[in-house]
């Protein structure tokens, strides 16, 4: 029998024969593993005792209104963890963005006008971030907390502390929150525009540059700065819709919105999706999914009745066990591809 | 001056420069390139003046003056913390001096940026390769010069030019697609050496190529420096900081010391005991 | 080689056990398998030990024809304060009484409206046979109050009422009125000056009209009182610093007081500490442990009783009444009272510990041997 003779340094086998190039085209992506755990916890509910009332569109909707926002806002801060960086405040600008849109309005401005506005204001706060960041050399950890709670304090100020009914109407309204499924399609969006970017623009490269290595990057020609500025713009841009579309759809601006449970778990669905913590890779359709998978878990176990007070224990052991079969998941298919 | 064999003292690796034939040139430019491509250096590439760098109240470099050719190998020697870094920054655009004159291809210029030295076709490979580990062999190879069409990248074209490219330089890559961080030191510096290459470049600088690798793998890189000597077009300033892989591949020698160069000498003319003295004297109890 | 079992962590020549490296594939499959569905065995024991899936007799109690096992939703804004433990007591006690399983407890840890919203919408997907949920939004719970009503589920609104809004009925305090009451007692004792008045949700429609009416009391009635509204969020333990950090910059303040029950425990427990018993007056909302010592000891001049277990009770009892009747029984709005618990009448609240008050006994609380006098009662004309 032609055995080979192990190859110390050869680091791969002769790939098996009869993979097709589609498949392994698909093994190769490195959502795989979170579209397939996502898969197995829907599968889970739907096959559950509640599996009827799991299935319908009502509910889909209502899983719907847990990951949107927090796809919105992934879609940056996955970019962001990319760069190297990370903002605390996407979350305060959630809730802020709408009060701002309220006092523009309030002041006799028409909706659209105070509409382009407010998300002026929310790119503005994300330009704050980044520069401070930059010109500062002050980590992004930092700076954002700190813009995180002035946006919380400006939040109560602007408001008054008491919520608002949004008084926008119509086709515009339908668009950014009324039309039952507005939100999901800001989703779909702003994740497919933010992954194109990243696969296929010179700013994903130089963004996964800046976070891998920014020395490299430097040494390069890249403007490091450049990239990581316009990824806090772009981040705080989409938390300040996500915060209008979002709040729209609920029917009432309310200051305790958002805050930093939000920003938390936009993150935690970043890197769920398998954007690394520490930069230079990363994947926003993954963020999506992640976002999805712990849409359905939370929503899977308040349909099935569990209680508040064992709610988080509940959450807590499934999100480490979907994370395993997650990580196990990669293993299997670093292996399948050597 | 005549030719002569070069030395070629207990070398760690098989010694593979070019045999140093008689060209009967008359320019003492130690072992001329005598295969395909070339009949010895050619025109000078780049020639630093005067140079001089101060950081704060640390003199880097006091007054440099260095030239090289087209087709030649020059190393660049000296102690750590000497300032060959600072002088490869300075000519590379990322550091400005503070005084003296650069000039290349015969023509004076004063270097605004890494992009302008860059479009002058002066090229560096840092020490940390400047590689992003997470991007593919050909992303790298294409970074901050990537191929587009409108806003997007042309994967496709990127991949094909850089297996070209990387072929060219007579190097073999399992697959270009691979994240750069799978590769070995000798590749990732290979690959660091041909992007450099790649962009038409007239003067190519290597920052300790040879840095923390294996001896085949440092033998790889010494070979591909010598075709890319051999092709006659490139003008190539080498630091290392072993003594004899320098004799092997370099045609000529410099030493920097005190933020001068001190030592200005073809490697055929001179040896890894001289050069060692050389640098060992100043620590010499008196 | 493929033989031991040492021998499989690496897919080894894999000429030798078919194109695919077979035996490989298969047992990590069967991990996989197994590993996911451990997780999930897992995590139907722990969602098992959460809620109480135990489909109950459908057996009729008392004199009531039967009945199926509804399962009533209590939606709330702020699931794990303790001042609502009172109020989990009272549903599962009717609940146990009508013979049903405990009702569902989600919603929002810290007051989020959109979370409240999607609990609202969940148990509205799951068919529950009965929702009750505090309206602290004006606006947020109209759509999926008329979208469960459509699906013929009852909505009780308790604790914080909301004009314009579609709920059967409210059970809970009048909370304008309880906070004009309590300006009106403030009034009584502090004529001038500065008081210090915490509210742990500015904004939120279960504590600002508490505040609101106290204000307009104070306006009436002691024009020269100037109200400083300390925001001290809703988790306990921050009330406190939120509390101490205003006293500490106002200590002129001749009153410290609080709309809420967090706030009202955390004035208590800072008086004490700070040993002002006496030297500024005090009160609030509510039952807490520490507000009733407070009471006893003297820290507090009073502290408003809302019923908490009452807002549990009722809208069990009622949607039962409601669902059993076929709408025969409608609920009628209740006001769950406002009670001024003070040093006269604190002994049975502060000995009994009872789980009325989330307490931890459930023995029979005697009664006094005579009952004092309540407030003259008024009709409006």
């Amino acid at each position: 029998m032609a055995q080979q003779t192990p190859q110390l340094t050869r680091s791969a086998p002769p790939a098996p024969a009869a993979r097709t190039g589609f498949g392994k085209g698909l093994l190769r992506r490195r959502e795989l593993s979170i579209v397939l755990v996502a898969i197995a916890a829907f599968a889970y509910f739907s096959l559950g005792s509640y599996g009827s009332a799991f299935n319908t569109t009502n509910n889909y909707h209502i899983i719907m209104q847990y990951f949107a926002p927090w796809a919105i806002i992934a879609a940056g801060e996955s970019m962001l963890l990319i760069c190297g960086e990370i903002d605390l405040s996407a979350g305060f600008t959630f809730s802020f963005i709408p009060f701002v849109f309220m006092s523009f309005y309030n002041q006799g401005l028409d909706v659209p006008l105070s509409l382009v506005l407010a998300v002026l204001v929310a790119m503005g706060i994300g330009l704050v971030n980044g520069v401070i960041r930059t010109v500062f050399n002050l980590a992004s950890f930092i700076t954002t907390l700190g813009m995180g709670f002035f946006l919380e304090g400006m939040t109560y100020i602007q408001s008054g502390a008491e919520p608002a009914q949004p008084p926008i109407t119509g086709t515009l309204g339908d668009l950014l929150g009324d039309w039952r499924w507005s939100e999901l399609g800001w989703a779909l969006i702003i994740v497919a525009v933010m992954q194109a970017a990243l696969s296929y623009t010179k700013y994903g490269v130089y963004a996964q540059a800046a976070g891998g290595n920014p020395l490299s990057a430097a040494e390069s020609g890249i403007k490091v700065n450049r990239v990581k500025v316009a990824t806090f713009t772009l981040t705080s841009l989409f938390a300040g819709l996500a915060g209008l579309v979002d709040q729209v759809r609920v029917g009432s601006f309310d200051p305790t919105s958002g805050g930093s449970d939000m920003m938390f778990m936009s993150v935690a669905a970043a890197v769920i999706g398998g954007t690394a913590l520490l930069g230079g890779s990363g994947t926003v359709i993954g963020a999506l999914f992640g976002a999805i998978l712990l849409a359905i878990i939370k929503e899977g176990f308040t349909l099935s009745g569990v209680s508040a007070y064992a709610f988080d224990v509940v959450i807590g052991i499934a999100v480490v066990a979907a994370m395993l079969l997650n990580v196990y998941i990669s293993s299997l298919r670093g292996r399948y591809l050597r | 001056m005549s030719e002569e064999e070069t030395n070629t003292p207990g070398a760690d690796v098989p010694h593979q420069a070019a045999a140093p034939d008689e060209n009967g040139t008359g320019i003492a430019s130690g072992p001329g390139g005598s295969g395909p491509g070339g009949s010895g250096p050619g025109a000078e590439a780049l020639r630093v003046e005067g140079i001089s760098k101060r950081f704060g109240p640390v003199t880097a470099l006091r007054d440099i003056n260095l030239h090289v050719r087209a087709g030649e190998v020059l190393g660049l020697l000296g102690d750590n913390g000497a300032g060959k870094s600072t002088l490869i920054k300075i000519i590379t655009g990322f550091h400005r001096p503070d005084s003296g004159r650069i000039v290349i291809g015969g023509e004076e210029v004063s270097l605004r940026s890494v992009a302008h030295a860059r479009s002058l076709g002066v090229e560096t490979v840092y020490q940390d390769l400047a590689l992003v580990d997470e991007l593919p062999v050909y992303l790298n190879f294409f970074l901050n010069k990537e191929l587009t069409a409108g806003p997007f990248l042309r994967h496709g074209a990127m991949r094909r030019q850089a297996v070209d490219a990387l072929a060219e330089v007579g190097i073999s890559i399992p697959s270009v697609g691979a994240e750069v961080r799978a590769l070995s030191g000798g590749q990732r510096q290979a690959i660091a050496v041909a992007r450099a290459v790649n962009t038409a470049a007239k003067v190519l600088l290597l920052d300790e190529p040879l840095a923390a690798m294996g001896a085949r793998e440092g033998g790889q890189i010494l070979r591909l420096i010598d075709r890319l000597r051999q092709r006659g077009d490139l003008a190539i300033i080498l630091i290392a900081h072993n003594y004899s892989q320098v004799i092997d591949v370099c045609d000529r020698v410099n030493l920097l010391q005190h933020g001068e160069i001190t030592f200005d000498r073809p490697t055929a003319e001179t040896s890894v005991a001289e050069l060692l003295e050389l640098v060992h004297a100043e620590y010499r109890m008196a | 080689m493929s033989g031991s079992i040492a021998g499989q962590e690496f897919p080894s020549a894999p000429a030798t056990a078919g194109p695919e490296g077979g035996s490989l594939e298969r047992r990590s499959v069967l991990r996989a398998l197994g590993l996911g569905g451990g997780a999930a065995l897992a995590a139907t024991a722990l969602a098992a030990c959460g809620s109480s899936r135990n489909s109950s007799s459908t057996g009729s109690i008392g004199d009531f024809p039967k009945t199926s096992a509804w399962k009533f939703a209590f939606i709330n804004h702020v699931t794990t304060n303790s001042f609502f433990a009172p109020t989990q007591s009272g549903m599962k006690d009717a609940a146990s009484l009508l013979g049903l399983p405990a009702p569902t407890w989600t919603g929002s840890e810290n007051g989020v409206v959109s979370e409240m919203v999607s609990a609202f919408e969940t148990a509205i997907s799951a068919n529950v046979a009965g929702i009750a949920i505090p309206l602290t939004d004006s606006n947020a719970f109209i759509a999926p109050t008329k979208a469960a009503l459509a699906a013929g589920i009852p909505v009780i609104a308790y604790n914080a009422n909301a004009s314009g809004n579609y709920a059967l009925a409210y059970v809970g305090q009048d909370l304008y009125q309880s906070g004009y009451q309590m300006g009106l007692k403030i009034a009584t004792e502090v004529t001038s000056g500065d008081i210090l008045v915490g509210i742990s949700q500015p904004g939120s429609l279960n504590v600002q009209p508490r505040l609101d009416g106290l204000k307009a009391a104070l306006a009436a009635k002691a024009p020269g009182v100037t109200v400083h509204t300390v925001d001290t969020g809703a988790a306990q333990a921050g009330e406190l610093s939120a509390m101490e950090s205003a006293y500490q910059g106002l200590k002129a303040a001749k009153g410290i007081y609080a709309v809420d029950a967090g706030s009202t425990a955390s004035i208590a427990e800072m008086i004490s500490k700070y040993g002002i018993k006496g030297q500024v007056h005090a009160g609030g909302y509510d039952l807490l442990a520490d507000s009733i010592t407070g009471v006893s000891s003297g820290a507090l001049d009073f502290t408003i009783d809302q019923s908490a277990y009452l807002q549990g009770f009722l809208p069990v009892l009622y949607m039962f009444m409601y669902r059993m009747t076929g709408t025969l029984v409608f609920p009628p709005a209740t006001d769950t009272g406002l009670t001024f618990v003070t040093s006269e009448n604190v002994s049975p609240y502060a000995s009994s510990k009872s789980w009325i008050e989330g307490g931890a006994t459930k023995a029979l609380v005697p009664m006094p041997g005579s009952i004092g006098l309540p407030a003259p009662s008024t009709v409006q004309s």
